[in-house]
């Protein structure tokens, strides 16, 4: 190879290494790797890097890293360098492995795009809002759809002097959909929706760093009920029927909520009364599992089968989650608290869905109270009270609302409120009767 | 997507009429049957009198085999160590009495070439006659959703998969009547759904005197439904006319030498004042003399 071909790779071998290598003998390393022992380059990089690069800061990575531009990523990059302005950027503590730690997360913008970030060891860095960095060796993930930018331990940032980035204006996606509140699901973009306001409240989160004031509520037309969040005030109250243009859908956990951004425009309208009963959100399996989520739904179903970690469980003390084993996975080994829960499938002949059913209503389903579950079990194991309170909800029909997710093991619903259903029998075999005699 | 399958409810005529499988070709793919009338069965609820069980394996490793009848058939059972639950719970329960089950189905085919479906319980459970009813209603409901979903179909020419779901069908539905319609080769016999819908509404509402007008089982009545012979009796003269009718009709629709389109031809028959189910047998009838055939399922033809 020769040795005009070398130079970006020493230039770029110089980067890293900074002063611990001069140019001269890092040539000659290079020649000796390339030319001598006929490597390859990366190879050759790695064994210069590593022999000569500083154990503090292992920057050496595998392969060349990639320089894209944030529309360009795919999420499946293990190494690629970005040039991207700080949009916002923030600070924050969290716990990982159990431990307290410092990351800074914010969003990143270039001239084609945006996308969150994460520096997972940030050590001394200071992101300033709108200035220009270089991220190298970031690593890419999806959540969501969305592609995220990691910079971990071997990830570096360096201030770009001089370079100037400006954001695009936000890309007006093709005018907004009109679109029903029963057919918004994940990820069909900006909408328009004419509704009535169910409720709405006002509160104070803090932001990107910001107090603000965040107002929201539910909004409902003929075909369903939604979350709305407004991010500005638009001065929305309880019972008015309103025109909203422009809002976007955010998913949270697969339900998709109304979100009302500076782009959004919100008018008066007549008021609609045809409204779906906001006290019901009827739907069956089949429909919910179509539309992946959403909030307050109502089904009707019959218990299938209940599942491993129904009736007493120990809860954490410190987070509230379920124990395994008398430990909790992130508080180690602690000192559980009692608890009751049903987890149950129900399955109303269009699909099956997984139900988490609290203790109160689960004493209500089952009639047996926690202290009567703990006195069962001091007598005879907590095996069987799983198997009691089993045996008195398997094959009930049931009513249960709450808020639907879904995952690759279909939908979960996290019951709010849960009762026995009665059926009317003989009021239901007369409208089928009625419907058989008319058709045939 | 690894989501739970749906518990289908169905009668045992329909779950015994089932000689269709689709069988899993990859690892953790599930094992369907297709009913006749386009449930794709993986799972099912079945509810009714448990009538006999009987332990075919050993005390230290049981393996039960039981029946549970509906209104109008038998489920046959079997339960083994593999469902520990249903296991334990099946040796407790009293013959007869009213239980529930879901399960897995399993189709096997026999010396005989029969296919016999069975179902494997995961759970098991003594219920209510009242809890009983509801799963006959429910059944019949959804018994009755296929059938006309079926006749839906049959209606609408070669419809597709994906004209049927534009029209308002779920996937699932769709995809089982198409699949069922093709790979049967042969239309479902409605009557004997519908038989089966008049004896759950019979049984919950025994004060209705339900009679949908459909012909009564051989059993009941044996001496009716001797075949009649060749041009004997009024009756016989009945059938051969509305025979003739028929065909006429069949000639008649058959503009474009692909047959007659079932659709049309239930409309100008029941013009004519011939029912939908008398026309199914006089085609029967008909099929059998070899007079016409169906080159597909939804168009009748005259040879």
């Amino acid at each position: 190879m020769e040795n005009e071909e070398l130079t970006p790779i020493i230039q770029e071998l110089q980067r890293v290494l900074g002063d611990k290598i001069d140019e001269e003998q890092l040539a000659v390393e290079l020649n000796k790797y390339l030319n001598e022992y006929h490597v390859n380059i990366d190879a050759a990089k790695r064994g210069i890097l590593r022999k000569y690069g500083d154990s503090d800061t292992p920057t050496f990575v595998t392969g060349n890293s990639l320089v894209k531009k944030i529309a360009e990523l795919t999420g499946t990059e293990q190494n690629v360098d970005i040039t991207a302005k700080v949009v916002f950027a923030d600070t924050k503590e969290i716990t990982a492995k159990g431990l307290p730690k410092t990351i800074v997360s914010g969003i990143l913008g270039d001239e084609t795009g945006t996308a969150s970030f994460t520096i997972w060891e940030p050590g001394t860095i200071a992101l300033a809002k709108g200035s220009v960095y270089i991220f190298r060796n970031c690593y890419c993930k999806t959540w969501n759809d969305k592609v995220q930018i990691n910079i971990g331990s071997r990830g570096r940032v360096e201030l770009a002097d001089g370079v100037r980035i400006d954001l695009p204006e936000r890309q007006i996606t093709a005018s907004p959909t009109e679109i029903k509140i029963g057919n918004i699901k994940e990820g069909i973009g900006s909408v328009t929706v004419t509704g009535k306001v169910i409720s709405v409240e006002s509160r104070e989160i803090t932001a990107r760093g910001e107090q603000k004031t965040v107002y929201s509520g539910l909004i409902a037309d003929d075909t369903g009920k939604i979350q709305f969040s407004a991010w500005s005030d638009f001065g929305i109250k309880e019972g008015e029927s309103l025109c909203i243009k422009n809002a976007y859908i955010r998913s949270w956990k697969g339900i998709p909520q109304l979100n009302l951004g500076d782009r959004c425009e919100v008018s008066r309208v007549d008021e609609i009364t045809d409204v779906v009963d906001t006290t019901t959100n009827k739907k069956t399996i089949e429909e919910i599992t179509r539309i992946g989520g959403g909030l307050d739904i109502t089904l009707d179903g019959l218990v299938v089968d209940v599942s491993q970690g129904s009736g007493i469980i120990r809860r954490c003390p410190q987070c509230n989650r379920s124990m395994l084993n008398g430990a909790c996975t992130t508080h180690g080994m602690v000192e559980g608290v009692m608890d009751l829960r049903l987890k149950l499938v129900i399955d109303d002949g269009t699909g099956a869905m997984g139900t988490i059913v609290n203790r109160a209503d689960t004493e209500k389903l089952t009639g047996v109270t926690l202290q009567a579950a703990q006195g069962l079990a001091a007598v005879k194991g907590e095996a069987v009270v799983g198997r009691e309170i089993t045996s008195k909800i398997l094959m009930k029909r049931v009513t249960v609302t709450g808020n639907v997710m879904s995952d690759d093991y279909g939908p979960r619903m996290i019951v709010n409120s849960a009762s026995i259903k009665e059926m009317d029998l003989e009021e239901e075999a007369t409208k089928l009767l009625e419907e058989v005699e008319a058709s045939i | 997507m690894n989501a739970r399958e749906t518990a289908w409810r169905v009668f045992a005529t329909e779950l015994n009429s089932t000689t269709l499988e689709i069988k899993a070709t990859e690892e953790k793919m599930p094992s369907y049957v297709v009913t006749p009338l386009g449930a794709k069965i993986n799972r099912v609820l079945i509810a009714g009198v448990m009538t006999e069980k009987e332990n075919i394996g050993s005390d230290e490793e049981p393996l039960w085999r039981a029946r549970i009848q509906d209104v109008s058939g038998n489920f046959y059972i079997n339960v083994g160590r593999f469902q520990p639950e249903a296991c334990t719970a099946i040796a407790d329960i009293e013959v007869p009495s009213f239980v529930a089950a879901v399960g897995k189905v399993r189709a096997y085919t026999g010396d005989d070439g029969r296919t016999r479906v069975s179902v494997r319980p995961e759970n098991i459970v003594p219920i209510t006659e009242d809890v009983r009813k509801e799963w006959i209603l429910e059944t019949a409901k959804s018994t009755w959703k296929r059938l006309t979903g079926t006749k839906r179909v049959l209606g609408m020419g070669d419809a597709t998969k994906e004209d049927l779901v534009k029209s308002g069908m779920s996937e699932t539905e769709a995809f089982g009547i198409t699949y069922a319609l093709d790979n049967y080769g042969q239309m479902p016999d409605s009557s004997l759904y519908l038989k089966t819908v008049q004896a759950a509404l019979r049984m919950i509402l025994p004060d209705r005197d339900i009679d949908l007008g459909l012909p009564e089982d051989l059993s009941d009545s044996p001496d009716e439904f001797e075949m009649p012979e060749e041009g004997n009796g009024s009756s016989g003269n009945n059938a051969a006319q509305l025979e003739d009718m028929i065909l006429n009709l069949l000639e008649e629709l058959d503009v474009d030498g692909k047959g007659a389109p079932r659709e049309e031809l239930e409309r100008r028959a029941e013009a004519e004042g011939i029912s939908s189910i008398e026309l199914e047998e006089v085609s029967n009838t008909l099929m059998d003399k070899g007079l016409v055939y169906e080159p597909n399922l939804r168009y009748l033809k005259r040879i």
